[in-house]
C-alpha cells in the first residue's frame, strides 16, 4: 500500500509463524500490503505441525456443529485446487462397529449422520461393509456399516511453507526465531513491536499502523502485552504415529467425537489421534505424551484398524489446540469453536491491534481472510480477497507427478519424484545437474541433496528440524538412525556454517528421542537401542557424555 | 542332536564363547539368527568343525530341577538341540535377546530373572548423548554369567554379552567387555 516506507515501516505486523499468521501474511501481502512476519521459532513449530494432518470433510461436525461444518467442507474443497502439493486425496470412511449399537450410535445414528452431512454440503454415502473393506482392507472387518466422506490428507509444514513462500514472494519480510519483547505502544494505540532475535541475539524495532496476533495458544500472552485478554484454554491432544502407511484411506468412527477415533494417512506414515486433556499454559512449550494417551490412542486405534496392534509405532507427539472462551459469556467456560476475530479497538479500546484465533488447520484460509478483512478496514483499504482461487506456490499444474518437469535433469529417480510430491511444481528450481545432488540423503523419505538446498535457499531453513518440516527429512522409519549424520553435514556445508554440524545433529536426535522415548517398548524400543548404538558404539564418539 | 555345548546367539559374544570352547575340544553347536550388529564370522568355527544353525532361533527350552535338558527351535522343528552345558548370548532389544512389550522386560527363552527398572520413568533421558538407563537392563548375573530362573540358579546355563544387566555395548572398551563376559561364562564349563 504504502510506499514511502522506511526498512522497519511496515503496513501490518504479524505474530505468530503458524498456519493463520502465515494465511494472513499471505492475504495480507496479495492485497498489496507491506507485510512483517515475526515468528518466535520456526514457521508450523506450534498446533500446525502437531496435528492429524488431515484435510477434514466436516463431517465430524456435521451433527453437532453445522456451522462448522460447512466451512470446512468449502475450504476443503478450496485446498484442493490451491494447494495441490500439499494435498492428497485419499477419500475417507466412517465406520460403525457392533459394540456402537450399545452406545447408542448404530445404524439409525449413521441416518441421522449422513443426513446432517448432506445438509451441511457434504457428500456423504453409505456404503456396504463389503465395499469399505475392498476400498480400504485393513479396516476393522466387523464393522456393521460405512459412510464414505471426501475427507483427505494435508501436509500442513508444506501448507504453512507455501504460504510463507507465496508472501515472500509478493514483498513479505519474514523473521523466524524472533521473539516479541513488547509493543511499542503511543497511549492506547499499538504503534509497533520490539522484537529480539534468538539465533543473533539483535533487538530490533518495527512499526505498523496494525499489528495482528495470530500466535495460536500463545495469542493470550500476546495479547495481555498489549493490554487486552483474551481467554484461552490450552487442550493438549496427543497422537501416534505408525511406522508405515497402514491405511490409503482415512478411517473415522462414526459416532459422538471422541479421543482416538481418526486414523489418516501421511506421505509414508499413519497417525492416529487424538486426546484432548486441559493443560497449563506452562506445559505448552514442552509436552510430553502419556503412557495412558499412548494406551488410549493404541486401544481406539486397533478398534478402527485391527492390525495396529502389531505395527512398529514411531514416536509419538502432541499439540496444543487453541481454544477459545466465548465472548459473551462471562465465566469463561463456554468455548467457541469458531473462528475468533477481536478488533480490540472495538473491543478494548486498544487501536491498531487484531487478534485472530480459534478457528482450526482446516479453515485456516478463512480465518486469514477475516483478519485480513479486519486490517484492510483499518486501513482504509478496498482490495478483495484472491486467496480462494489463487494456487499457492507449487500447486500448479493439476497432474503435478506428470506434468511438472525438472529442467536441470532429464533422468527420472524417486528423489525427483518425491520432491516433486512435496514441492510441486517449484521443484522445476531444485538444481540436478550434479550427480552429487541426485544422491538421496534421507532413503527413508527420499530426499536429496538438491532437495536440501532448494530448501536452504528459498524456503528458510536454519536447523535439521526446520529442514524436517520443509522435506520431510529424518520423519521415517529410521527415525533419522541412517540419515541424520549425512543430513547435518549437508545441511552445515549449504549454510556455510560447517563448524554446525555437530549440533545440528545433536538438536535433531533429542527431538527423535522425545517422541520415541513415550512409546519406547516393542520394536520401537529396539530402535532406540540401534539408535544409541549406531551414535555411541565403537570408537570415543562425540555423541556419548 | 547332542553336543556338549550349545551356544544361543552368533554375534561377538557367541562367537567368543564358541571358539574357546571348541579349542577346549568340545563339541559346539551355534544357533544364530543373523541379528547381530557387530559384523563377526563364524567362518573358523565350521571349518575347525563346529556345527552352525545360521538363520534358526531357539523358541522354548525344557528346563527341569534347575537344568536346562534341551532346547527347541523355529527350524528344526521336532528334532531337539541336547547339551550339557548351554552359552546364552542372545544380545539385547535389537537382537531380541531381552524384549520389552508395554507391562514388562523379560528375557524370552527361559525366562530368566532380569534387572530392568519397573518404573518406566526413568527409563530414558532426555539428552540423547547421555547415558540411557534401558540400555544397562538384562539378565541378572549371579557371577560369572550364572543365571537364574526365579532366585533358582541354574547349573548348566550360563550367559555371555550383551544380554547380561550391565552390559550396554556402547562402553568405550565395549569389545574387550563382551569378550571377558564370553570367557567368564565359558570357564563355567570343563
Amino acid at each position: 500500500m504504502a510506499n514511502n516506507l522506511k526498512d522497519n515501516e511496515f503496513d501490518v505486523i504479524i505474530v505468530g509463524g503458524g498456519i493463520t499468521g502465515a494465511g494472513t501474511a499471505r492475504d495480507c501481502s496479495l492485497r498489496g500490503l507491506k507485510v512483517l512476519l515475526v515468528e518466535r521459532n520456526d514457521i508450523a513449530d506450534g498446533a500446525t505441525g502437531r496435528n492429524h494432518g488431515l484435510l477434514h470433510s466436516g463431517a465430524r461436525y456435521a451433527v453437532k456443529d453445522s456451522e462448522s461444518a460447512t466451512e470446512c467442507i468449502k475450504e476443503n474443497m478450496i485446498l484442493r485446487q490451491i494447494a495441490r502439493n500439499c494435498v492428497d486425496d485419499t477419500q475417507g470412511l466412517f465406520i460403525t462397529l457392533p459394540e456402537d449399537a450399545d452406545t447408542g450410535y448404530g445404524l439409525d445414528y449413521q441416518k441421522k449422520f449422513i443426513d446432517a452431512c448432506i445438509a451441511a454440503g457434504i457428500n456423504a454415502k453409505a456404503i456396504d461393509p463389503k465395499d469399505a473393506i475392498r476400498m480400504e482392507p485393513s479396516v476393522n472387518p466387523t464393522l456393521i456399516g460405512a459412510v464414505q466422506v471426501p475427507d483427505g490428507s494435508v501436509d500442513p509444514f508444506r501448507l504453512c511453507a507455501a504460504n510463507v513462500l507465496d508472501a515472500k514472494l509478493h514483498g513479505t519480510k519474514v523473521l523466524t526465531y524472533t521473539e516479541l519483547t513488547s509493543f511499542i505502544k503511543e497511549g492506547d494505540t499499538v504503534k509497533g513491536v520490539r522484537v529480539h532475535n534468538k539465533k543473533t541475539g539483535e533487538d530490533a524495532e518495527y512499526y505498523a499502523p496494525v499489528t495482528v496476533n495470530a500466535a495460536g495458544i500463545w495469542g493470550q500472552q500476546v495479547a495481555s502485552m498489549a493490554g487486552a485478554f483474551v481467554g484461552m484454554y490450552p487442550a493438549k491432544g496427543a497422537l501416534l504415529v505408525f511406522g508405515h502407511r497402514v491405511n490409503n484411506v482415512v478411517i473415522n468412527r462414526c459416532r459422538k467425537s471422541a479421543d482416538g477415533d481418526i486414523l489418516v494417512p501421511g506421505d509414508t506414515v499413519t497417525v492416529i489421534g487424538t486426546t484432548s486433556t486441559k493443560i497449563p499454559f506452562e506445559e505448552c512449550d514442552d509436552m510430553r505424551v502419556t503412557p495412558e494417551e499412548v494406551e488410549l490412542l493404541l486401544r481406539e486405534g486397533c478398534a478402527l484398524c485391527p492390525s495396529l496392534a502389531n505395527t512398529r509405532i514411531l514416536r509419538a507427539y502432541a499439540g496444543v489446540r487453541p481454544l477459545v472462551a466465548a465472548d459473551n459469556d462471562p465465566t469463561g467456560r463456554s468455548i467457541s469453536r469458531g473462528i475468533v476475530c477481536l478488533d480490540h479497538e472495538t473491543r478494548d479500546g486498544i487501536k491498531g491491534f487484531v487478534t485472530i484465533t480459534g478457528g482450526k488447520l482446516m479453515t485456516y484460509r478463512l480465518m486469514a481472510e477475516w483478519a485480513t478483512d479486519a486490517v484492510c478496514k483499518k486501513l482504509g483499504v478496498t482490495v478483495g480477497c484472491v486467496t480462494a482461487t489463487t494456487p499457492l506456490p507449487g500447486s500448479e499444474p493439476k497432474d503435478q507427478y506428470n506434468e511438472v518437469k525438472v529442467p536441470s535433469y532429464k533422468g527420472a529417480n524417486l528423489g525427483f519424484k518425491a520432491s516433486i510430491g512435496r514441492q510441486g511444481s517449484r521443484a522445476a528450481a531444485i538444481d540436478f545437474t550434479k550427480a552429487e545432488d541426485r544422491e538421496l540423503v534421507c532413503e527413508c523419505e527420499n530426499v536429496t541433496l538438491g532437495e536440501i538446498k532448494y530448501a536452504v535457499k528459498e524456503l528458510g531453513v536454519t536447523s535439521l528440524l526446520d529442514l524436517r518440516r520443509r522435506t520431510r527429512v529424518g520423519m521415517g522409519t529410521c527415525q533419522g538412525t541412517f540419515c541424520i549424520y549425512k543430513a547435518a553435514a549437508a545441511l552445515a556445508a549449504a549454510l556455510g556454517k560447517p563448524e554446525m554440524e555437530q549440533k545440528l545433529a545433536e538438536d535433531y536426535l533429542n527431538e527423535r528421542w522425545k517422541g520415541m522415548s513415550a512409546v519406547g517398548w516393542g520394536d520401537t524400543l529396539r530402535e532406540m537401542e540401534f539408535m544409541q548404538k549406531v551414535y555411541k558404539a565403537g570408537k570415543p564418539s562425540s555423541f556419548k557424555k | 542332536m547332542r553336543y556338549d555345548v550349545v551356544i544361543i546367539g552368533g554375534g561377538l559374544a557367541g562367537k567368543t564363547a564358541a571358539t574357546a570352547l571348541q579349542a577346549k575340544g568340545l563339541k559346539c553347536a551355534v544357533v544364530a539368527d543373523g541379528l547381530s550388529l557387530r559384523d563377526v564370522d563364524l567362518k573358523e568355527f565350521v571349518a575347525a568343525g563346529g556345527s552352525l544353525f545360521s538363520g534358526d532361533r531357539v523358541v522354548k527350552a525344557n528346563v527341569e530341577d534347575g537344568r536346562v535338558l534341551s532346547l527347541v527351535t523355529e527350524r528344526l522343528e521336532d528334532e531337539l538341540l541336547v547339551a550339557d552345558n548351554y552359552i546364552l548370548a542372545t544380545g539385547k532389544y535389537f537382537s531380541r535377546g531381552i524384549v520389552a512389550d508395554m507391562n514388562s522386560v523379560y528375557e524370552p527363552v527361559f525366562g530368566l530373572d532380569v534387572e530392568a527398572d519397573e518404573d518406566r520413568s526413568g527409563w530414558f533421558d532426555r539428552d540423547f548423548a547421555a547415558d540411557q538407563k534401558f540400555m544397562s537392563f538384562g539378565v541378572r548375573n549371579y557371577g560369572q554369567g550364572r543365571v537364574a530362573l526365579e532366585g533358582v540358579v541354574l547349573t548348566n546355563l550360563f550367559a555371555a554379552g550383551e544380554v547380561l544387566a550391565g552390559i550396554t555395548g556402547i562402553e568405550a572398551d565395549a569389545k574387550e567387555i563382551i569378550v571377558k563376559s564370553a570367557l567368564d561364562a565359558v570357564a563355567n564349563i570343563n
